[in-house]
């Protein structure tokens, strides 16, 4: 966090919004391994049916499309409407690259530099624009990088394999080893806590996957390069991420910086996750996830969302200071 | 707000400053020639087009036929995830790298329980499409064969038939003929040699899985013979009474 | 290691302990009683009825569960939850059967029962599809997969070819075991009944058993050797074994037998299919072995009707 403000309410609304997303993700994917009579537990493909862009390029390429995808033209709508807030506040892969984007260290200044936008943030639109050419036709490609697919595959093939194995291998060297004072044996507690793990998130066996080392590893490289620059993969690479800028672009809400107010501190880009500019007269509606961390952070208080343009920045004049007592003026 | 509206609206008549992608032209082109480049190129590779098949490609049952799946398939790994025997896999290129990370059967790690749909259940496109459990069993995805240089009977005069018990059919595809074979004594031993009946196997795998020699098993899974794809069929007519 | 060595104790103090206990008891009470059903419905709940009625006749018949568990004793229950198939498809015991069997392991006092299996489909779809999770839940036994852990490579005592095997560790650290069984056909023992059905203890790689099958089951049943053996004959499936799934391969026999000689309840589940005791090899050998009786008739058992 920049400077000593609070941060804002909804800046933690947001958090927690993300969390229970991410959450919800995690529990449908340990859900989709619960059948006791040859029925799959739950909702379990929610996100693959609220993705519009797994809509689009299976419907181009194969011409029909399953009736539950059909969900996502409530993301694109919300997103048409309101701009990237899906991005932003409920897509789960998103917020396990805030995650990690929130570890990030570094000066002040670093953080400056990186989190205004760069050029390479078009190269998203070009590999959105390659998948779905090739889906006109009948490529579905896109599966490789769309946000979805790349997470549950990774995870359902690499990374909870690699934990459950991990988790299994520390409770049965504890048990073999058996370590403790006299009678009192660590197992006491150890065994109970790896029944509950057993029983809601270990796998009932353990699971092997051909190909899980190169899925493992890009998905591990994909978190990584967070550290680079920050929600790496939602600004240079997600082609939902672009899909989305394309129908967001002209959004009803709108960031607005009261010019008066603002001193170019730029602490707005601190922590600005999509590099969508909220320091410029440039905001950029196609890049912007609605996080509000750029309203949070502003000392001035300059930075506000609401329906609409605020104010027409070509409309200002600067005035003498002394000829209003307002922070600002409103030109309708 | 009714200003805000109408400002919104005029927005994508007359797009302000902000809301361009900036995204030059040449490039787009570049990126559409290259999809199409790539399209064509996966169209002229032999497998996905009726040309030739692969037999290690297994699919799981109701895969659509292979073209088709293809353009539905999102590679998500819902499959890979709720098979309960850890028997779907991500392909590398054995269905080209147009299907890369599309699911296949890996028989020595699972196989295909022929009780269960859940892989049908959990495809969110419909790539491999929902079942019932009766539509399930009529389905092939493949035809089991034996290595006679590896199976126990044949090549080394011992019993085993751990495959013929697993059978899950209802009237077993694994069936036997009883031979007399001599053994490293040279003493004549009956052995119960199996064999396959191209009819009724399915193609689930489990006698692939439960083979004794582990690796490279005496009996195999191959994908001829799938439903999904007639044209990589073998018998020309089938007498299976439970369809298929 | 010195579980393993307490595991080879009880191995080597359980065979001569339950010979004696069963000598002295074959004085005194039937080893072996046959219950069958008069008057067999054909909805499920009347079938069910059937299964509870005739597991406690049958064991009743031998001088009630009290002649087999006592106050505090962990038991382990072991039924055939091997394959994914419902109870009407006979792959599987009959879950009534097993909660039954559960239901008088408490009323005698045990202080814990475990039920499970090491089964050849996945468990996680075997245990609820037969019936038998929920059914040994409801009746208030530990129905758990088996934990990989906890399958220790023992020392079979009087082995001629599984000298040294996996076996699951609760089983051998329990007090009694109870094997309930189906009866099916099977193409390489013929039949798979009570001595098969202690393949579920076994841990490795079991589908090497078939290579010398009736010398692997006889080693396995000599060092197991449940107090109480019961075979379910309520369905049984005459063909196409152990796997089954053809709904015409399902015959009703309408019996439960129980017994203490596992090599006569084998030798009498075989003519449930229209064998021969004779013909079931693991029979032959455990008989040669002094592991029971083969001639189950002169055991008299006790025949009833329910």
């Amino acid at each position: 966090m920049a400077g000593k403000r609070r941060t804002s309410w909804v800046v933690w609304l947001r958090r927690a919004v993300q969390t229970a997303f991410l959450l919800l993700f995690f529990y449908l994917f340990l859900r989709t391994a619960y059948y006791p009579i040859n029925r799959i537990g739950g909702p379990v493909t929610l996100f693959f049916q609220l993705d519009p862009l797994a809509m689009l390029t299976t419907w181009l390429a194969s011409h029909a499309v399953a009736a539950g995808m059909l969900l996502s033209l409530v993301t694109l709508g919300v997103t048409v409407l309101g701009g990237r807030w899906f991005c932003g506040w409920i897509c789960p892969f998103g917020a396990l690259h805030n995650l990690f984007t929130s570890l990030r260290g570094g000066r002040l200044k670093a953080r400056l530099e990186a989190g205004g936008y760069g050029r390479w943030q078009k190269a998203k639109y070009y590999v959105l624009a390659v998948f779905l050419t090739g889906a006109l036709l009948g490529v579905n490609a896109v599966g490789w990088l769309d946000p979805f697919s790349f997470l549950f595959r990774s995870m359902s093939t690499a990374v909870y394999p690699a934990l459950n194995n991990a988790v299994v291998s520390l409770f049965s060297w504890i048990y073999d080893a058996n370590p403790g004072v006299g009678p009192v044996r660590v197992t006491v507690v150890s065994e109970p806590v790896y029944e509950f793990l057993r029983r809601h998130f270990l796998a009932v066996q353990q699971p092997h996957y051909f190909g899980n080392v190169l899925i493992g590893f890009l998905f591990g490289l994909v978190i990584a390069v967070n550290f680079y620059r920050p929600r790496f993969w939602c600004r240079y690479i997600c082609p939902l991420g672009a899909l989305l800028g394309v129908a967001g672009k002209n959004p009803l809400v709108r960031l607005n910086k009261d010019e008066e107010a603002c001193n170019n501190c730029r602490l707005c880009l601190a922590d600005c996750q999509g590099g969508g500019n909220p320091n410029t007269e440039q905001w950029k509606p196609a890049e912007c996830f609605y996080c509000f961390n750029c309203k949070s952070d502003c000392p001035s208080q300059a930075i506000s969302f609401g329906l609409g343009k605020r104010a027409d920045p070509a409309a200002i004049r600067p005035v003498p200071a002394a000829s209003f007592s307002g922070k600002g003026v409103v030109v309708k | 707000m009714i200003g805000a509206t109408i400002g919104w609206i005029k927005g994508f008549v007359k797009p302000p400053k902000e809301a361009r992608l900036d995204l030059r032209r040449r490039q787009l082109l570049a990126c559409g020639a290259t999809g199409l480049g790539a399209a064509f190129l996966f169209h002229t590779h032999p497998l996905g087009r009726k040309r030739s098949y692969n037999p290690d490609l297994v699919r799981p049952p109701g895969s659509l036929g292979e073209q088709e799946f293809l353009s539905k398939c999102i590679r998500c790994g819902e499959c890979m995830k709720v098979c309960p025997t850890n028997g779907i896999h991500p392909t590398a290129l054995e269905a080209g790298l147009e299907g890369m990370w599309s699911p296949v059967m890996r028989m020595t790690i699972g196989y295909c329980e022929y009780e269960c749909t859940l892989c049908t259940q959990a495809c969110p496109t419909g790539a491999i499409r929902a079942l019932t459990v009766p539509e399930k069993q009529k389905i092939k995805i493949g035809l089991a064969y034996f290595d006679k240089n590896r199976c126990l009977p044949y090549a080394y005069a011992r019993t085993c038939i751990v495959c013929e018990e697993h059978c899950p059919t209802p009237k077993k595809a694994i069936w036997f003929e009883d031979v007399q074979v001599a053994n490293l004594a040279g003493e004549k031993v009956m052995v119960k040699q199996p064999r396959v009946d191209p009819d009724l196997c399915i193609g689930c795998g489990i006698c692939v899985n439960k083979c004794v020699i582990k690796g490279q098993p005496a009996i195999l899974v191959s994908s001829v013979g799938e439903t999904r794809n007639p044209d990589n069929g073998v018998l020309l007519q089938s007498t299976n009474p439970y369809g298929g | 290691m010195c579980e393993l060595n307490r595991r080879q104790f009880l191995a080597s103090v359980a065979v001569p302990g339950v010979i004696s206990v069963v000598g002295t008891l074959q004085a005194s009470a039937p080893s072996m009683a046959i219950a069958h059903y008069k008057a067999p419905p054909a909805d499920a709940d009347g079938i069910a009825e059937e299964a509870r009625r005739l597991t406690r006749r049958a064991v009743d018949a031998l001088g009630g569960i009290p002649r087999f568990v006592s106050k505090g004793n962990v038991v382990w229950v072991k039924p055939n939850i091997g394959w994914d198939r419902r109870p009407e498809q006979a792959a599987c015991t009959n879950p009534d059967v097993v909660a039954t069997v559960i239901e008088m392991c408490f009323q005698a006092g045990a202080k814990k029962v475990l039920v499970s299996d090491n089964p050849c489909n996945s468990a996680q779809r075997t245990f609820p599809r037969s019936g038998i999770q929920q059914a040994a839940e409801r009746a208030g036994a530990q129905c758990y997969f088996m934990d990989d852990r906890k399958f220790r490579k023992m020392a079979i005592k009087g082995a001629k070819i599984l000298k040294e095997w996996e076996i699951y560790q609760d089983v051998v650290e329990a007090d009694r075991f109870i094997n309930v069984a189906i009866v099916k056909q099977h193409s390489l023992s013929k039949a798979t009944l009570g001595m098969k059905n202690l393949m579920g203890v076994a841990g490795g790689a079991r589908n090497r058993f078939h290579q010398d099958i009736n010398t692997a089951l006889a080693d396995l049943a000599g060092f197991i050797r449940p107090q109480l053996v019961l075979l379910d004959a309520v369905r049984v499936l005459a063909a196409n074994g152990p796997v089954g799934g053809n709904l015409a391969d399902v015959k009703r026999k309408d019996i439960v037998a129980a017994g203490v000689d596992q090599v006569a309840m084998d030798a009498y589940g075989a003519t449930l299919l229209g064998l021969k005791p004779s013909d079931i090899g693991c029979v032959v050998e455990g008989h040669a072995r002094g592991l029971g009786n083969m001639n189950f008739q002169s055991l008299s058992p006790v025949q009833l009707e329910v």
